[in-house]
């Protein structure tokens, strides 16, 4: 196509009537010209004007060749089929409402969907080139994840062959700014500048920064944060602000749309990594044998593949770790983008399949819906494209102008499935906030939503798809008449798309079981875990997670509280984490038993009522001491010792090698005796079910690395919010998180919860559907059969009979799509059943309810058309025709 | 129309050729052309306006010749196209692969 050519067809296209009256204009100049010729030969005038134009022949059919020449045909077809489309909406607008607001549904909520998708996994972070950003670990041979020391960082930063630059972080701090949570990264001084973030006000941070530990200590807030928190105060900048209760001075806020490389959560604070040692009771990232704590991000020299990256760094880790023991020698080199909140592996398109499988099915059952009831109209339209097809119109021009049809309802429907979508959106944010535990809402951030190009060209592309797929197989059946049948007149009796509709009512069956089942799934879960007993008291007990400088100081302030009713220290907090696993062996046996265990103080049992059934607790002393004693749940006991008396057994323990941190303090317990035997605790709710086995040790109760639970006096929300102001008066800074017990009991359900209520929604949405498309099909079948069905009126056929007719019909296309939903459900119990603990994925009771309503809601949808056959008037019926 | 011979209608690619050569000269309208081939040819050669027009508003996509709205003999606005520079190119090419194709007629019709 030449440029000459384009701009011939563009202005065609744009001044059609121009173009068209001077084509004419051009004809007739020529029959004009032909005309005087035959005058000139002697011919007069009316006789020579005749023949010129017989000699030309017909202008219209010369026209329309000479379009075809041109090549626009297509636009102008176009541009008929529309008009065409446009007129028959209008003779029939409920039909197009209905259509354009089924898929509008369909398609905002998948729109919805991808909404949230898109914000967290497409788009990338507002910084210079996001994605050529790495973030760069390994795996040991011992099978952990590496960390960054600050000397391994140093020399990564130093000699690499891959990364233009590197910055390294430490993972982020929860810190309480008046009494908000903030999360505050600390990061090395070339972060902004290798991610290009500019200061909105002041500045932002240097390497300067961090030159050296120990410099005195600024922040950078995000711009976000700083509206929200500090109102766009300006003189912000200047301004002490405590991080851990250490002072930091703010020395700029980061240009807007700016929240570090995260979304789960942003970033409201960035300080100098260097502050570490402020922040650290135990050895600083700079002490001469510094932890490994750092996060490491690098940016790919332009043309260096990412493979060619992960093999030079799996050489620079190996280098990097060959004077260290053999399990902590590296293994392999992880590299993963830092471009999206959420990396497009395939790990996450397998969680979030299950979701968009869900909503992709409700999009395919509307076009399902959609595709019928366009069938029952092509049956109506059959007389119409009947002649046309005997008058000669090409199949393919009439197939082309019904998918012009509905890609024309697509489209409005793709606006209305946009603000469908919006309105999704927003009421799923803000029903999602408003019935989350309330304490954990403060922790969420929710990324903005906003609608970009990819959510619309998702729309366009989607609305197209399902245009398609909604028209398609009309237009092809619609079409397939039998034009010498038609020629006769016949336009009824063989039409019969009645296996594809059949097909499509199949389907959505189908669709709306495998939806329903996972509901009930999901809902029985949900049940289940509510109503374990966690075997803790919960309803007013709060748990506290402080800084350890302030640890003395909160502890004084917590016994001097009237609220307080009794403390307790404990290495892990029942409900909020899990506690970590241990191997335990019996003297005298060969094998050896999995167990959890927490190290608590003597209040612990106190302070969540759990009772010692046996023996005793430990003394204050044992707990200063750390006495080679323990406590172990009933299950323990009868599991260990089924035929003796657990107290005064004793049991070594063997740590795992690879809880390194947990080693320190379970490593000094190598054989301890049982004291007591207290009752079972379901204490790890959620991720393992409940975990009966458990075994307790006995630690100082001002302990450091421990947190806090207190037993309250009174509401607990209110003496939390008590506990909190005073403490903050007492020992400012000391409180990092304070929480009711309740609100972890709450949180962990909350998942299942929320997980069912959107099942629900989406398969009660799937069931009305197809209802819907039940009914429309019965109803479709008695109005073909009505001759049939007058027939056997007539011939003495009773209501029942007919009723049993109409209603069998549709239970068997239930039998047909009931087994293929509940096997799918099945297969899908397979795949993702092992993802989520406490879900019994093969609930006899959900996969019944699931059946049970699909098969009422096809018989009450088919009752209409039945009772409508059954009351048919066989005189009426017969003579029709 | 003479007895003796009836005139020939013309291939699609021949019209094009032809039409192509027809406008070496001055400008001309669709009328002009196909009195100047017609006459030419000495009435062998008939040019059906069926297949002028359609013929004419192609080449003129293919951007072989460019179409301008003049004023006629008859005083009256006319449409009058003319070579472009590419459509002479494509004479040339169109005109020497009509000679090598008649020439190869000629000699099967001669020898075979």
């Amino acid at each position: 196509m030449t440029a000459r050519d384009l701009w011939l067809r563009v202005r065609a296209l744009v001044f059609h009537g121009r173009v068209e009256r001077e084509l004419h204009e051009e004809l007739d100049f020529h029959v004009e010209m032909q005309t005087r010729r035959h005058i000139a030969a002697g011919v007069d005038a009316t006789e020579a004007r005749r023949l010129a134009h017989t000699q030309f022949g017909s202008t219209a059919l010369v026209e329309d060749r000479v379009r075809d020449a041109r090549g626009i045909g297509f636009f102008e077809t176009l541009l008929q089929d529309v008009r065409y489309a446009v007129r028959s909406f209008r003779r029939a607008p409920a039909f197009a409402l209905t259509v354009v607001g089924t898929i509008a549904l369909g398609l905002g909520l998948n729109a919805g969907v991808f909404t949230i998708f898109n914000a967290y996994v497409l788009t990338p972070f507002a910084v210079r080139d996001p994605y050529s950003l790495y973030e760069f670990t390994w795996d040991t041979r011992g099978g952990r994840f590496h960390r960054f020391t600050w000397p391994e960082f140093e020399q990564l930063r130093r000699d690499n062959a891959v990364f233009s630059d590197v910055y390294a972080e430490r993972h982020q701090l929860v810190t309480r700014i008046d009494g908000h949570t903030a999360y505050t990264l600390l990061v090395t001084g070339n972060y902004f500048r290798m991610l290009g973030v500019d200061a909105a006000l002041g500045r932002t941070l240097e390497p300067s920064d961090t030159a050296a530990p120990g410099r005195e200590a600024v922040a950078v807030l995000s711009y976000a944060f700083w509206q929200r928190q500090f109102g766009s105060d300006p003189a912000v900048v200047g301004r002490t602000i405590l991080i851990q209760g250490h002072p930091c001075e703010v020395v700029g806020v980061a240009r807007p749309g700016f929240d570090g490389l995260s979304q789960t959560p942003p970033h409201d604070i960035w300080v100098p990594v260097t502050i570490d040692p402020l922040l650290e009771d135990g050895p600083s990232l700079f002490a001469s044998n510094p932890p490994s704590r750092l996060g490491v991000v690098g940016r790919l020299k332009p043309g260096v593949s990412l493979r060619a990256a992960r093999a030079a760094l799996v050489v620079w880790a190996q280098h990097a770790t060959e004077q260290l023991a053999d399990q902590d020698k590296a293994a392999t080199a992880r590299l993963e983008s830092r471009a999206t909140s959420v990396p497009l592996s395939p790990m996450v398109m397998l969680a979030l399949s299950p979701i968009a499988v869900a909503f992709a099915l409700v999009l395919l059952i509307a076009c399902a819906n959609v595709a019928n009831m366009m069938l029952a109209r092509g049956l109506a339209r059959q007389r119409e494209i009947g002649i046309r097809l005997t008058l000669g119109a090409g199949r393919r021009r009439l197939v082309r102008q019904l998918l012009t049809e509905s890609v024309l309802l697509a489209l409005p429907a793709a606006a209305a499935g946009f603000a469908v979508s919006r309105l999704a959106v927003t009421g799923a944010v803000s029903a999602m906030l408003a019935t989350m535990p309330s304490e954990f809402v403060e922790f969420i951030r929710v990324a903005p939503l906003p609608p970009d190009w990819r959510v619309l060209a998702f729309m366009i592309v989607a609305a197209l798809g399902t245009g398609i797929v909604f028209g398609l197989a009309p237009a092809l059946q619609t079409t397939r008449a039998n034009v010498v049948q038609m020629a006769r007149g016949d336009f009824g009796s063989d039409f019969g798309p009645w296996r594809l509709r059949r097909a499509l009512v199949v389907a959505q069956i189908t669709a709306s079981v495998l939806l329903l089942i996972t509901a009930a799934v999901l809902l029985r879960s949900a049940q289940r875990f509510a109503n374990v007993d966690p075997g803790l008291r919960t309803r007013d007990v709060i748990s506290l997670d402080i800084r350890e400088p302030f640890r003395a100081k909160v502890l004084e302030a917590l016994a001097a509280s009237p609220v307080v009713l009794a403390i307790a220290s404990a290495s892990t907090i029942p409900l909020d984490a899990s506690s970590p696993g241990v191997s335990v062996a019996l003297p005298g046996r060969s094998d050896v038993f999995r167990t959890r265990y927490r190290f608590v103080s003597p209040g612990y049992f106190d302070v969540f009522e759990v009772a010692i059934r046996r023996g005793r607790n430990f003394t204050l002393e044992e707990a200063r001491a750390g006495a080679a004693v323990a406590i172990v749940s009933e299950t323990a006991a009868q599991q260990w010792w089924p035929d003796r008396d657990a107290i005064g057994q004793s049991l070594r323990i063997v740590p795992d090698r690879l809880v390194r941190d947990a080693t320190a303090r379970i490593g000094r317990h190598a054989t301890v005796q049982v004291i007591g035997v207290a009752l079972d605790t379901a204490a790890d709710l959620g991720q393992t079910g409940p975990f009966h086995s458990a075994i307790h040790l006995p630690i100082d109760p001002t302990a450091s690395d421990t947190g806090l639970v207190v037993r309250v006096y009174g509401e607990a929300e209110a003496a939390r919010r008590s506990l909190d102001r005073s403490l903050a008066v007492a020992a400012p800074g000391a409180v990092q998180e304070i929480h009711k017990l309740q609100e972890f009991v709450a949180g962990r359900l909350y998942p299942f919860r929320a997980a069912y209520w959107v099942s629900g929604a989406v398969g009660a949405l799937a069931l009305l559907l197809t209802i819907s498309g039940v009914y429309g099909v019965l109803s479709y079948l008695v109005a073909q059969r009505a001759k049939e069905i007058g027939i056997r009126i007539a011939l003495g056929a009773n209501a029942s009979a007919v009723v049993s007719l109409v209603l069998g019909q549709s239970l068997r296309l239930a039998a047909i799509g009931l087994p293929i939903g509940v096997l799918l459900a099945l297969g899908a119990a397979r795949i993702f059943g092992w993802r989520v603990m406490m879900l019994q994925a093969f609930d006899p009771l959900a996969y019944v309810v699931g059946t049970l309503v699909v098969v009422i809601a096809c018989v009450v949808a088919s009752s209409f058309p039945a009772l409508r056959a059954a009351r048919l008037d066989p005189m009426t019926s017969l003579r029709a025709d | 129309m003479t007895t003796q011979h009836s005139s020939i209608d013309l291939l699609q690619g021949t019209l094009d050729l032809l039409i192509l050569r027809t406008l070496q000269g001055d400008p001309m309208h669709g009328w002009a052309i196909s009195d100047r081939i017609q006459q030419i040819s000495q009435d062998v050669l008939q040019v059906g306006q069926g297949s002028l027009y359609p013929a004419l508003h192609r080449l003129e996509h293919r951007g072989w010749i460019r179409a301008e709205w003049g004023v006629s003999e008859l005083g009256r606005r006319a449409r009058f196209y003319r070579l472009t520079p590419a459509g002479r190119r494509q004479l040339d090419v169109e005109t020497a692969d009509w000679e090598k194709m008649s020439g190869a007629i000629a000699r099967v019709l001669k020898l075979a």
